[in-house]
């Protein structure tokens, strides 16, 4: 009996799905311990912290709690997650597709699936961490009050921005491989930045909009909130909001995956 | 093991236009034969590649690899199927062991067989003294090599290989069409294109003879060569007589 024989034999969810999956994402977490993403992981874990060390410096009397703990949050969850994304799933992707490298994971049963899954829970894992480690680092610097239970709420926030936001980023990777970033960017910033604070049903299909939420609601900062912002959140119980970012996730993760399905590589020679 | 039969290919160009890159080409590659797929650029040989190997869907006729036909089981013919191209795509940064180990959990292959696996490759491809090296350290006919390793992983009974000694001196070339002999050897339906036909004149047991996606010749040396001395001009005379028709 062949290998070929064996594997056909034995197509189970493991061999089909599971293992290619995993084979891709411990090789793409291999490509991101190299030393520039190292150094810029090291960049990622000290920005925030640097930011919130300069901002303490110059408020004499301390920081107070509410804006340090909105600080980080615009620093760590939305700029270091989005940045870190980034740098990790549209090029990750996106590379694979323009160099001859994809097209002999595509020649593999699974293969263009085990790419894209593979590369994304690569993204979530690599940037989660980042920014989680960065997160602690900026609670400790701004000395925040009570931190255990904010770094706690910072890490599940950081955790729903990268599972979000690196399949929305899976997009545009595939359909534009070759202007990954830029169309990455612009995704992050129409969808994210805009669509997200537009106080109408669009912003409901957004991330942004379901971790401001959760923060307000987990920060008990709903009844502080001045009416002009209490429209920029949405006042559901926080599983709906958990909910709604694991829905968005496999829905972008489903299309971005048939694109892929359907994806032609036509030789450049005959076009 | 390798057939086409009737296989069309159009694009749509991006002025609109159609591109009829392969048009009604058909072949066969039975268990243990070589065969040579021949043309210029933009013949079609690369298109008629990719169909057998689920890169490009066909526009009309049929592809298959291995009983697995390209379009109702592209995973079944994933799984018979080796893919080497000209263009490496061997990541620099990983050693050859990595890579092989990568690509064969990519076919859901356990541990202890794929050691095994990756062993005998490492042995019958002549990978020991680079194995645990950085391939971007590595010579093109050394990366070639550890291509044809990647492509062999999950020990694949059909093999397509894509203009495989393009980037390659003569020795790396020699060296690597000695291994696919080994590969036929062993019973392997193997289907190769080339421009350099005197590399694969005495080495592949059939030739296809492609021109404007259209199949113009077919059959063993002695059928091609005709009243003609070496392959390259029964090469030019069939690409002439296609051309006139």
């Amino acid at each position: 009996m062949t290998a070929t024989d064996a594997i056909h034999a034995d197509a189970s969810f493991r061999t089909a799905v599971l293992s290619p999956t995993l084979a891709v994402m411990s090789f793409q977490l291999g490509r991101l311990l190299s030393r520039q993403r190292l150094l810029l992981a090291g960049l990622g874990v000290l920005f925030p912290a640097a930011v919130m060390l300069a901002v303490r410096r110059t408020v004499a009397e301390g920081l107070d709690r509410d804006l340090a703990v909105t600080m980080i949050y615009a620093l760590v969850p939305e700029a270091v997650c989005m940045l870190g994304l980034l740098v990790t799933m549209c090029p990750a992707v996106a590379d694979e597709l323009e160099r001859g490298t994809w097209i002999h994971i595509a020649v593999r049963p699974g293969g263009r699936r085990a790419l894209l899954v593979g590369t994304y829970l690569a993204a979530v894992i690599w940037t989660s961490a980042v920014a989680i480690l960065a997160a602690c680092l900026a609670v400790l610097v701004a000395r925040v009050p009570r931190p255990l239970p904010l770094i706690g709420i910072l890490a599940v926030l950081v955790v729903l921005s990268t599972l979000g936001r690196a399949a929305l980023f899976a997009l545009p990777a595939v359909i534009l491989p070759k202007r990954a970033l830029v169309a990455s960017v612009a995704v992050a910033l129409v969808v994210e930045y805009l669509a997200g604070f537009i106080p109408a049903v669009i912003n409901q299909a957004t991330v942004s909009l379901r971790l401001r939420s959760l923060l307000v609601e987990w920060m008990g900062w709903r009844q502080k909130l001045p009416v002009e912002m209490q429209m920029l959140i949405d006042p559901q119980p926080a599983w709906v909001h958990i909910v709604a970012v694991f829905g968005l996730a496999a829905v972008l993760l489903v299309v971005a995956v048939k694109i892929l399905d359907f994806r032609q590589f036509p030789p450049s020679v005959e076009l | 093991m390798i057939e086409v039969i009737d296989l069309v290919k159009h694009y749509r160009a991006s002025d609109g236009s159609v591109v009829r890159a392969v048009d009604g080409v058909s072949l066969a590659v039975a268990p243990g034969e070589m065969v040579g797929l021949l043309g210029g650029n933009g013949a079609g040989k690369t298109t008629t590649l990719r169909v057998l190997a689920t890169l490009l869907k066909p526009t009309s006729g049929t592809a298959s690899v291995g009983g697995c036909d390209v379009l109702a089981d592209p995973l079944g013919a994933r799984r018979h199927l080796g893919y080497v191209s000209a263009t490496t795509g061997v990541p620099d940064r990983l050693t050859a062991r990595e890579i092989m180990r990568s690509y064969g959990r990519l076919h859901g292959l356990d541990e202890e067989p794929l050691s095994r696996r990756i062993d005998l490759l490492v042995q019958s491809l002549g990978l020991a003294d680079f194995i645990d090296r950085p391939t971007g350290r590595l010579s093109s006919g050394q990366r070639q090599r550890i291509s044809l390793a990647r492509a062999l992983v999950h020990d694949p009974p059909a093999l397509v290989l894509d203009e495989p000694t393009n980037a390659l001196d003569v020795v790396g070339a020699r060296d690597l069409l000695h291994l696919l002999d080994g590969l036929r050897a062993d019973g392997r339906a193997i289907l190769l294109s080339t421009h350099r036909l005197h590399e694969i004149e005495h080495r592949c047991d059939r030739f296809v003879i492609i021109d404007g996606g259209r199949l113009v010749a077919q059959g063993t040396l002695p059928e091609i060569l005709g009243p003609y001395a070496s392959l390259e001009e029964a090469f030019f005379a069939a690409l002439a007589v296609g051309a006139a028709s």
